[in-house]
């Protein structure tokens, strides 16, 4: 199949009115949501997942990555603004974004984000859908005990570009893997930790502990020491950029898309690493060094196209071995499994409509993005305005209802209040939520390929070693681990998260 | 005598040994199996017990390294007790209220967790909140959940 016709088959499905309507609903309540600050992509898609439900497959994956794209570039605008990233992917942004818009430049900046990420999208799609088929067809080759050393891999992995202590992002991912293991075991039909409650069968719903982690928990961060924000309303004026505007960007936007579109596929990489990555690169090769932090154009450009770039590739893993590299792919398996379709190799030639229609409908939403917000940032700026204690009541209604209604229970809210409560205690001791989320939604999968690969092997665990393809899965891990325990590298490591 | 350097960690690592310990005893009656055979126990049991020893390390790890820290921000029980509760009250209220004088309740009260709340700007959220919703989920996304409940009088069914 030539590449050509595939995109056609997904134009066919993405440039369908309905699904063209879903793709700009989702772009604009991610926008719009994304734009309230302290709500991140993570806690966007997880609030307005529900809202999805009744839709056909395609159209609600193609309303979801609508969702994530427009949450993404929802935390730049705050970050531009007001200098308050509304998620960690921007907070580089908000360095140099903010300054230009003190200097009278916002609108600037706010077309350098929109037309950097633009471009990064747009590249970023190419490359997934040249990267993706390959990449599935040597996925389908995978045995049980291939697919288990990929997923300690990407576990590994996540840890090692993980902030924070690697100690306890491992403790983290344990115990989401502890966690995954509630509900029915899969091959004897076991019932394990429920507790006699039937709601527990299926296990823990990871939209209702991800709304919890992520939703909740925010707010009671947020409430410790609230300050009243007045945020000056200002007129951003000036969106066109001047020729010599374009003659800045141009190296940075490319420079920042090659990186994000690469660190994008790495698990527990996407739209955070790529950006500080980009910025530190970008800190390195520019020649007006010397404005950055004083609001240099470059600053914002690099950053903003390395974090869509990176966001987009982080489907790449996702789509094709169905193993999420970060928390915002992880619910978007967790909305594809509950659309009835198993994320994985399979995907793409069992329903490559949706599969080509989807990465279509990444590049449409994309451009959306660009006509959205540009001329619609006044809204987005009075939607700034709303003071913080009015909006957290409503987020924790929405929140609700949208627990209520995956399954129509109200066991659900319950476990959002549960999970509120460990996430905010698991904050206080410094742990990451991230890795939790991780390990939660790769456990069963994990346990599976576990369980099978043994079986197969007859319980001979040199099964992992024997297949060279998973020999090498492992070998890469222990690289992985070995290179970030080693201090030298450690140090760079900290340096980069604190810069 | 050991000094506990990192105060945070130690609790930390605790709490995962606490964890762990907890899996194992509700799991104490699962079939743990052989590595050919693995019992539903097994996958449990093998996490526990590395998450065991992830805790342990990390409160060693908090003996020996001292980590300088920003400190919490200071606890403000009033709000955390009242965000927490709203799901629960939410969760409680919603077949017996139905879906709008539960979401008003919970968003009028909820909104005090915030010292900058006012009792006309709670109403007037609160208001907007449970109208919004019903006219979203009930009436466009059609869920099962009816706007009043039976312990409304004459509007719940």
């Amino acid at each position: 199949m030539d590449i050509f016709s595939d995109l056609l088959l997904g134009a066919s499905t993405a440039f369908q009115p309905v699904n063209l309507f879903y793709g700009f609903i989702g772009c604009l309540l991610g926008t719009a949501i994304g734009v309230l600050p302290g709500l991140g992509p993570t806690a966007t898609i997880a609030m307005l997942l529900p809202i999805t439900f009744g839709l056909r497959p395609e159209s609600a994956l193609i309303m979801l990555a609508g969702i994530f794209y427009g949450a993404q570039y929802g935390g730049s605008t705050t970050a531009i603004l007001i200098n308050l990233p509304g998620e960690s992917s921007s907070v580089v942004t908000a360095i140099d974004g903010y300054q230009m818009a003190r200097n009278g430049r916002a609108g600037a900046a706010l077309a350098t984000a929109a037309l950097g990420s633009f471009f990064a999208g747009t590249v970023a799609t190419l490359l997934l859908a040249v990267a993706a088929p390959p990449l599935a067809a040597v996925a389908l080759k995978f045995g049980p005990a291939e697919y288990f050393s990929l997923m300690v891999l990407g576990l590994v992995a996540s840890v090692a570009l993980a902030s924070g202590s690697l100690l306890k992002a491992f403790a983290m991912i344990v115990f989401g893997l502890l966690l995954g293991s509630v509900g029915t075991d899969v091959e004897s039909g076991m019932p394990r930790y429920i507790f006699g409650i039937p709601e527990l069968y299926d296990g823990l719903n990871f939209v209702a502990v991800s709304m919890g982690i992520f939703g909740i928990c925010e707010i009671l961060r947020n409430l410790e020491n609230e300050h009243e924000r007045s945020v000056g309303v200002k007129k951003v004026a000036g969106l066109m950029l001047t020729r010599d505007d374009f003659r800045r960007i141009r190296g940075p936007v490319l420079r920042g898309t090659a990186l994000g579109s690469l660190l994008g596929v790495l698990p527990g990489g996407g739209a955070m690493l790529s950006s500080f990555a980009a910025y530190a690169l970008e800190k390195r090769v520019s020649p007006n060094r010397a404005e950055f932090g004083k609001g240099a154009i470059e600053a914002v450009a690099a950053p903003e196209s390395a974090n869509n770039a990176g966001a987009q590739t982080s489907f790449i893993p996702m789509l094709t071995l169905g193993i999420p590299g970060n928390p915002v792919m992880a619910l978007m398996v967790g909305a594809m499994i509950i659309q009835g379709i198993t994320p994985g190799p399979n995907v793409i030639s069992e329903k490559p409509d949706l599969f080509w229609g989807m990465i279509v409908s990444m590049w449409s939403g994309n451009l959306m993005l660009v006509i959205l917000n540009l001329p619609l940032i006044g809204l987005w700026v009075r939607m700034l305005t709303i003071p913080y204690h009015l909006l957290f009541p409503a987020i924790i209604g929405f929140c609700c209802v949208g627990a209520y209604s995956i399954n129509n229970s109200v066991f659900d809210v319950f476990i959002m209040a549960g999970f509120s409560v460990v996430g905010f205690v698991l904050s206080k001791l410094r742990f990451e939520p991230a890795p939790l989320l991780l390990g939660f939604i790769l456990g069963p999968m994990l346990e599976e390929n576990l369980r099978r690969a043994m079986l197969i092997s007859q319980g001979d665990p040199t099964i992992f070693v024997r297949s060279p393809l998973s020999l090498s899965l492992l070998i890469v891990a222990v690289i992985v681990l070995g290179l970030v325990l080693s201090p030298s590298i450690s140090r760079k490591r900290d340096e980069a998260f604190t810069e | 005598m050991l000094k506990i350097r990192n105060g945070r960690d130690f609790i930390g690592g605790a709490a995962m040994i606490v964890v762990s310990l907890l899996f194992i005893w509700f799991g104490r009656e699962l079939d743990v199996g052989n590595s050919f055979q693995m019992g539903p126990g097994y996958f449990p049991v093998i996490l526990s017990l590395l998450l065991i020893g992830i805790g342990a390390l990390i409160m060693v790890q908090s003996l020996v390294v001292a980590v300088e820290d920003e400190p919490d921000a200071p606890a403000n029980w009033q709000a955390y007790t009242l965000v927490i509760l709203a799901p629960i009250f939410f969760g409680l209220a919603l077949s017996r209220f139905g879906l709008a004088p539960t979401i008003f309740l919970m968003v009028a009260a909820v909104s005090f967790a915030s010292k900058y709340a006012g009792w006309r700007h709670s109403i007037a959220l609160a208001l907007f909140m449970a109208i919004s919703s019903v006219v979203l989920f009930t009436r466009l996304l059609s869920l099962p959940v009816s706007p009043f409940g039976p312990w409304i009088p004459f509007l719940g069914n």
